[in-house]
């Protein structure tokens, strides 16, 4: 089981620690509803450096990622940050991630931390293509994510961030770039303004006491789950596959098949999705992984993906994926819980539209 | 350190037991809504249901778990707190007094199994 540089710290700090994909990680500090209404109203801080960071170099990099990921990272402009779905020839997702596009021949990809090594394999597989050099630098890395409408002000205010910028929703600033690069995104998993800044884990540990100093909140995994869970961002492992396709997980934004050559494309040029992920609104209970939901004709058309009781809210939620030749919008919804079925909501806007610009 | 009081009869799935003559009041310890965290929901059955020892009747959800609770003792239920469905919060708040439900016992002699205080105290610790 690994740990983060910071595991110490949250263990100070009282946290639950849980075994997540490997790692030791805390799911919550003191209470779970304070971390989530910190990050809503205030500003918190999240641990994540369980995640991976490959980086790119050479000056096919650009090309090189293009080529892997269904996004059009080619078009973006330098300096931002682009989400992406990392698919198989088949359609079918290894991974959700995000590429920083740092400069002409330096690119960053953050990777899920439960799919690190089943990713690098798959761009090791297809770099020699290309005229670049692909390393696994996420033993080198820390990552905090500082969420919530008072990041900014709070990082300018603290000694390790201060020359921070103001840059746009996905852009990217980076420092210390002859030695270990420190880079700052405005991205996050929240849907509310904030910064991830990835940094060596000496720089990431002060950063983390001067942040905990200033009063910014601690929060855990169980609070992250929650947050992007009301704004309807997708998760791995719940939302998405290894059998399932973006266009199966709402995700068609993210799958450029108008761009140049990339793996997948010929497949997600021509599939029909199967199923469409849906949000939900539970009348009463809480819907929870795996729960059947139904029609009012009592069809079963599919599955609870995610489901939580919205803090923000005060209601269960669920992002729900079902057959597509099933669905009916007008139809009234119901999801099983423990034998009983309870009427839900179909919705198109997210739970709670985040504060980000 | 979480609350024990003397008087009450404890489970290993943490809950408490009060008997007062053939009637068992049942609810979850302090300890329980601790490592919880914020309660949200809870489901009770309905008066008259009949359970079996060690049978579930019924859960308690905080934000992110779902835990089946588990009866004791044999019994039909008399009673149930319909205000803890309503505000479940009240379970954090005060786990003794926010009980769940009462059964009438079918074999007093179950009680005898349980916990006491001290035992409970000493169970808690070594998990």
């Amino acid at each position: 089981m690994s740990k983060t540089s910071l595991f110490d710290k949250h263990v100070e700090l009282n946290a639950k620690i849980v075994d997540f994909a490997g790692w030791q990680m805390p799911i919550q500090y003191k209470n779970l509803k304070n971390e989530v209404t910190a990050v809503r109203e205030n500003v918190g801080v999240f641990d994540v450096s369980h995640m991976g960071e490959f980086f790119i170099k050479g000056e096919q990099a650009i090309q090189y990622v293009d080529y892997m990921v269904t996004n059009d990272i080619a078009s973006a402009q330098m300096g931002k940050a682009i989400y992406s779905p990392l698919c198989r020839e088949d359609g079918t997702v290894i991974d959700d991630l995000i590429v920083y596009k740092l400069k002409n021949d330096f690119v960053m990809i953050c990777v899920n931390a439960a799919n690190i090594e089943k990713d690098f394999q798959w761009f090791e597989k297809h770099v020699n293509k290309f005229n670049v050099t692909l390393t696994n630098e996420s033993d080198k890395y820390s990552l905090l994510a500082i969420q919530g409408p008072k990041t900014f002000e709070t990082l300018k205010s603290v000694s390790s961030t201060q020359d921070i910028n103001d840059i746009d929703y996905y852009s990217i600033q980076m420092s210390n770039e002859e030695q270990t690069p420190i880079i700052y995104a405005r991205t996050g998993y929240t849907g509310e303004d904030g910064f991830e800044v990835f940094g060596p884990h000496d720089y990431i540990s002060k950063l983390w006491d001067q942040l905990i100093e200033a009063n910014v909140e601690p929060c855990g995994l169980g609070a992250r789950d929650v947050l992007r869970l009301e704004v309807c961002y997708p998760l791995y492992g719940n939302e998405l596959n290894d059998e399932l396709t973006p266009l199966d997980a709402a995700l068609k934004w993210t799958v450029k098949t108008d761009k140049n050559e990339f793996i997948g494309k010929e497949t997600l040029s021509n599939h029909k999705a199967q199923y469409r992920l849906i949000k939900l609104i539970a009348d009463k209970g809480i819907p929870r992984e795996g729960y059947k939901v139904f029609d009012e004709a009592q069809n079963e058309i599919g599955i609870v993906t995610s489901g939580t009781m919205s803090v923000t809210l005060g209601k269960g939620i669920a992002l729900a994926r079902v057959k597509k030749e099933l669905f009916n919008e007008n139809s009234s919804l119901f999801i099983e819980i423990r034998n009983k079925k309870y009427s839900a909501q179909f919705t198109k806007k997210a739970f709670v539209s985040g504060g980000h610009k | 350190m979480s609350k024990i009081p003397e008087n009450l009869f404890y489970t290993n799935e943490h809950e408490w037991v009060q008997v007062e003559g053939d009637i068992a009041t049942i609810g979850i310890t302090d300890f329980a809504q601790s490592s919880l965290g914020d309660i949200v929901f809870v489901e009770l059955p309905d008066v008259d249901s009949d359970f079996e020892k060690d049978a579930s009747f019924g859960v308690v959800e905080s934000i992110k778990s779902v835990s089946d609770l588990y009866i004791p003792v044999n019994g039909v239920v008399t009673e149930k707190n319909d205000a803890v469905e309503e505000t479940p919060e009240s379970i954090n708040e005060d786990a003794y007094s926010a009980w769940l439900i009462k059964v009438k016992l079918s074999d007093a002699s179950q009680v005898e199994s349980l916990m006491n205080a001290e035992k409970y105290k000493e169970f808690c610790e070594s998990n």
